[in-house]
């Protein structure tokens, strides 16, 4: 098996997966397990953009959460105060995130490393004590809870999120939708101009790369991604909320993307996938789970740099490396 | 014809602090020939390439480049107009093949970034690095990462990113530094086979090979230019002779 089918073999698996998981996990386990895929699905971008920036142009961000709370609270100001359909709605709170993306990204991207994650934890909590504060727009501690309008309508024939089988496929459609996109951009000229940078800025301003505009791309790209989770997770839970804002959830991301592999495509979704379910298992019955969490991420970013997706990468290559020289020593 | 010369820098100063690295430079340079500036430690070459290309900023004085100011200008700018330059400490993208090193220097030199269509697609940029490739002599290391290549194949491929970039002017760094003797003498031709379709200015402590490829020569001592000349009339001269036994170093 060549390396590429190794891969393409994975990629197939989870495809698969996700694409009769509402028929196999009712049948493995409780069939509320399809809900937690899905949030499982929304959670992975979060972490695919806190992957974007850190894995492919080289900057820590600890503040995807408050794009992902614009993309939240996009959506739910959307519905309850301007009376938005379903597809405003989603749109609106996407373009909210990208927006911020833009102006947070016009400042943060000036700075690198840890000024730069510094940055990123400030402005999101900037707009995390906003939103708690300001009560009348967005609820503050309670949240703000719409009511989901129909996505179609014809006459009395409603399509809305409530029929679970439809609200599943819709989240898969969209999380497909996001992962085809970053899959181009990162095989694309721009993509090559991200890892450029991420690899040596000083050299790629020396080739005649504009840094400050590729990084802001990036940011902005990480930002809209983000912003797609956050307007899922509003649809799917029905509300938002500021908790949702707080750079613990950057952090959280911050963790998947790291145990799932920075730098790959698909880490993401495993090392949510990974990290929910272990929330999900252990926390009811130890309280401490999270200690776990910790020597998780210490073993991997000590063992595994790239986390589980560079170590399967490894694996494939180390199989596909030994068949090659078999097929050599062979008659 | 209008005789504007390739590079022109007028009164150049660059402090840093106190220490002034770059006192009143003037220097002017034509097109087609090989220019090569030697001076002890500390002599301000380095710092003379960084202003040049925008790396650090000037304390005053203008750098004229084809005839355009580009005095401070942003580095990719510069790079883009047609000046390139390899740096001391070699450095390239360590994490990417060969090819795709090459690749991106190709590409960004036209500047155009589209987000959806296959990096491998983008054909100019794709044949021109096979271009470079073959000549730096890197085609049989084409796909390995730039991180798995010797110290002198990295120096051939830093000089390549340079070259990918299609540069009217070339700034060389100490391109010889750290290599033998058989890689030293490789390198040399491949400079001076450079040398015939692009200007070069090189930085080099070899004294040997400067006065073997050089046209002109530029000795610089304290931040000052101390001379400039064909290599006999700089042989010949005692100023330089004072400056490399280092008679007179402290300011």
């Amino acid at each position: 098996m060549r390396v590429t089918d190794t891969y393409k073999f994975g990629s197939w698996l989870l495809v698969l997966f996700t694409l009769t998981a509402p028929w196999v996990l009712p049948l493995l386990v409780d069939s509320f397990w399809v809900d937690i895929y899905s949030e499982i699905l929304i959670w992975s971008l979060l972490a695919a953009s806190v992957n974007l920036l850190l894995g492919y142009v080289g900057l820590l961000s600890f503040g995807q959460a408050l794009f992902f709370g614009f993309g939240m609270y996009g959506v739910a100001i959307g519905v309850v105060k301007f009376d938005l359909g379903f597809w405003s709605a989603f749109i609106f709170g996407i373009s909210l995130a990208t927006g911020m993306a833009a102006i947070a990204g016009s400042l943060a991207v000036r700075l690198t490393w840890h000024y730069f994650a510094i940055i990123t934890v400030v402005f999101s909590l900037i707009f995390y004590f906003t939103a708690l504060s300001w009560k009348p727009i967005t609820g503050g501690d309670d949240g703000l809870p719409f009511t989901i309008p129909p996505i179609i309508s014809f006459g009395d024939y409603k399509l809305t999120m409530t029929n679970a089988n439809f609200q599943y496929f819709f989240i898969v459609t969209i999380v497909g939708a996001c992962y085809w996109l970053m899959y181009r951009v990162i095989n694309s000229p721009l993509g090559r101009a991200f890892v450029t940078v991420r690899e040596n800025d000083a050299r790629a301003a020396l080739i005649g790369l504009n840094v400050y505009l590729i990084r802001l791309t990036a940011f902005i790209f990480a930002g809209f991604i983000a912003g797609v989770a956050g307007a899922l997770f509003a649809l799917f839970g029905r509300y938002a909320s500021a908790s949702y804002m707080f750079y613990h959830v950057s952090g959280e991301a911050v963790v998947w993307a790291i145990i799932g592999g920075v730098g790959t495509l698909f880490g993401p979704i495993v090392g949510t996938g990974l990290m929910i379910v272990l929330r999900e298992e252990l926390s009811s019955v130890w309280d401490h789970y999270l200690l776990l969490v910790g020597v998780a991420v210490i073993l991997t970013v000590i063992f595994a740099p790239r986390g589980i997706g560079g170590a399967f990468k490894a694996l494939a290559e180390k199989i596909a490396r030994q068949q090659f020289s078999r097929k050599e020593s062979g008659p | 014809m209008s005789n504007v010369p390739l590079l022109e820098v007028t009164n150049v100063n660059k402090r840093f602090g106190g220490l002034k690295a770059l006192q009143d430079v003037n220097l002017s340079l034509e097109t087609g020939k090989l220019h090569a500036i030697i001076g002890p430690n500390g002599a301000g070459k380095t710092t003379l390439f960084n202003v040049v290309t925008g790396t650090i900023p000037v304390t005053s004085g203008r750098i004229k480049f084809l005839g355009t100011d580009m005095t401070n200008d942003k580095i990719h700018r510069i790079s883009r107009r047609g000046l390139a330059r390899t740096l001391q400490i070699k450095s390239v993208f360590a994490n990417m093949t060969v090819r795709e090193n090459l690749w991106i220097a190709a590409q960004s030199h036209h500047g155009v970034f589209s987000p959806f269509k296959s990096w491998k697609k983008c054909v100019r940029s794709v044949e021109m690095a096979d271009i470079i490739c073959e000549q730096i002599g890197l085609t049989s290391l084409a796909d390995q990462t730039a991180s798995n290549l010797s110290h002198g194949d990295i120096a051939l491929l830093e000089m390549g990113l340079a070259l990918a970039t299609e540069p009217k002017l070339l700034l060389l760094d100490e391109p010889i530094c750290g290599m033998g003797p058989a890689e030293t003498e490789q390198t040399v031709i491949k400079i001076q086979e450079i040398s015939k379709s692009t200007a070069i200015i090189i930085i080099e402590h070899d004294i040997e090979v400067v006065f073997k490829i050089a046209d002109e020569i530029t000795v610089m001592a304290n931040g000052t230019v101390l001379a400039k000349g064909t290599p006999e009339s700089i042989a010949a001269n005692s100023d330089v002779r004072n400056a490399y036994l280092g008679d007179d170093d402290d300011d």
